[in-house]
């Protein structure tokens, strides 16, 4: 028993050992730290929430070594930014994996002086695609059973195998999430080439409301979700919708909740037609907005 | 943060700005100073961080079941209880009976689990903060 023990022990030292060149710490000012990917030789991948809106950023690498590298692109959409290293390094080649509710996940942050920092748990779920707050679609839900220092965010998370399962990510109430590999292989490239990730916007803050019992008949659904403030000159703007308008559906997507209404703002969507029925002053009425593309946060 | 301290500390605090806007960064310092605390550029000599960045997390987009959700209404006399007005006086400004005001009040309070109008209005403007998106 002593013996499997201290085997599984020793293996994860050495699995920690192997994987370590993978994780990079990124300075930020009043001497903090973050932890990043060194996702290909000159590409560094990290957590753009925990990332100051600037060009520059100063790395220390695997081993202690300095480095300098500027922002090639941001999405707060799935919470990724890139960053272009000045210098290639030769980071160790991360082979993509599925995670496994129940499974062990090691996550790994750098120490900020080119050592490691290792968190051991399990996956605690393994769901799912999901919406961000902020529109992005995640390809799955992982969430880990462990806790992460906010210096250790943004490192890469791997299975007991030694397969990488993504990016560790600290989520509402410190909860740890990982955004998945294949995100991370669907957004990456897309930041390096354009600097950001194109989605659809109406330009309108919603919030869900209960239809009025007096309309609930004539709107055919008991909820909806109410326009609480327009971006001037956006697309719902000018299509002719005002605050306190419900929204009722969306292209024919019911508005009951928000995913199914983000579902319809995907990057294709952009200069398209948007068909919205509205509720307002006690009337059904449709408007149609032309689809725009998100600014940039 | 924007009004002066009612009470005057014996001892000048060492407080450390951290706010990404260097406007917003430098309206903060001078607020610190006026408050007769000193500002400083390291966490290690800082007692308290004086910073703008919530730090809430990668969040999900919310979701609702429909249910318990408020009606617009409902919401207008959230946001006058807000404004502190007085049951008559949001009849007064929604132009409806007070009796109706009551009624409404009555099921903000249990909708929201509240129980004094003031915890109602702490609820929900942390209600309408998580589950307001702009799309």
């Amino acid at each position: 028993m002593t013996e499997l023990i201290e085997q599984f022990s020793s293996e994860l030292a050495a699995r920690t050992a192997a994987l370590q060149g993978a994780a990079a710490a990124i300075r930020l000012p009043h001497g903090r730290r973050v932890s990043a990917i060194l996702w290909r030789p000159d590409v560094v991948v990290a957590s753009e929430q925990s990332l100051p809106q600037r060009e520059e950023f100063d790395l220390v690498l695997p081993g202690g070594a300095q480095a300098t590298a500027r922002l090639a692109g941001r999405d707060a959409g799935t919470n990724i930014a890139v960053l272009r290293l000045s210098q290639p390094v030769s980071p160790p080649v991360l082979v993509p994996g599925e995670a496994q509710a129940g499974a062990l996940a090691l996550a790994l942050g750098a120490d900020g002086s080119g050592g490691v920092s290792a968190r051991l748990g399990l996956v605690n779920l393994a769901g799912p695609q999901w919406h961000s707050l902020a529109g992005g679609l995640i390809d799955r839900r992982i969430a880990l059973d462990l806790r992460l220092g906010r210096a250790e965010e943004g490192g890469p998370v791997f299975s007991a195998a030694g397969s990488f399962l993504g990016m560790s990510t600290l989520g509402a109430r410190a909860r740890v999430l990982v955004i998945p590999a294949a995100t991370l292989e669907r957004i990456v490239p897309a930041l390096l080439k354009d600097g950001r990730v194109a989605r659809g916007w109406l330009g309108v803050a919603l919030h869900p409301v209960a239809v009025p019992d007096a309309l609930r008949e004539t709107a055919g659904q008991p909820s909806g979700l109410m326009v609480m403030s327009l971006a001037e000159g956006g697309p719902a703007a000018k299509a002719g919708v005002v605050p306190g308008d419900i929204v009722l559906s969306v292209n024919g997507a019911q508005a009951v909740g928000f995913r199914r209404i983000a579902a319809q703002l995907a990057p294709d969507s952009i200069g398209r037609t948007a068909a919205l029925r509205i509720v307002r002053g006690g009337s059904v009425l449709s408007l149609d907005a032309v689809v725009g593309a998100r600014p940039a946060a | 943060m924007s009004a002066a301290p009612q009470v005057a500390l014996a001892v000048a605090l060492r407080v450390l700005v951290h706010a990404t806007d260097p406007a917003r960064r430098e309206a903060l310092r001078k607020l610190v100073i006026d408050a007769g605390h000193l500002p400083v550029d390291s966490p290690l000599t800082a007692d308290v961080v004086l910073s703008d960045q919530v730090h809430a997390g990668f969040a999900a987009m919310p979701e609702h079941g429909g249910q318990g959700l408020f009606t617009p209404r409902e919401l207008e006399v959230l946001g006058a209880i807000g404004d502190g007005l007085t049951n008559k006086m949001i009849a007064r400004r929604l132009d409806i009976s007070p009796h109706t005001v009551k009624f409404h009040v009555e099921s903000l309070l249990r909708k929201l689990g509240a129980r004094t109008r003031a915890e109602a209005v702490a609820k929900a403007r942390e209600h309408r903060l998580s589950n307001t998106v702009e799309l």
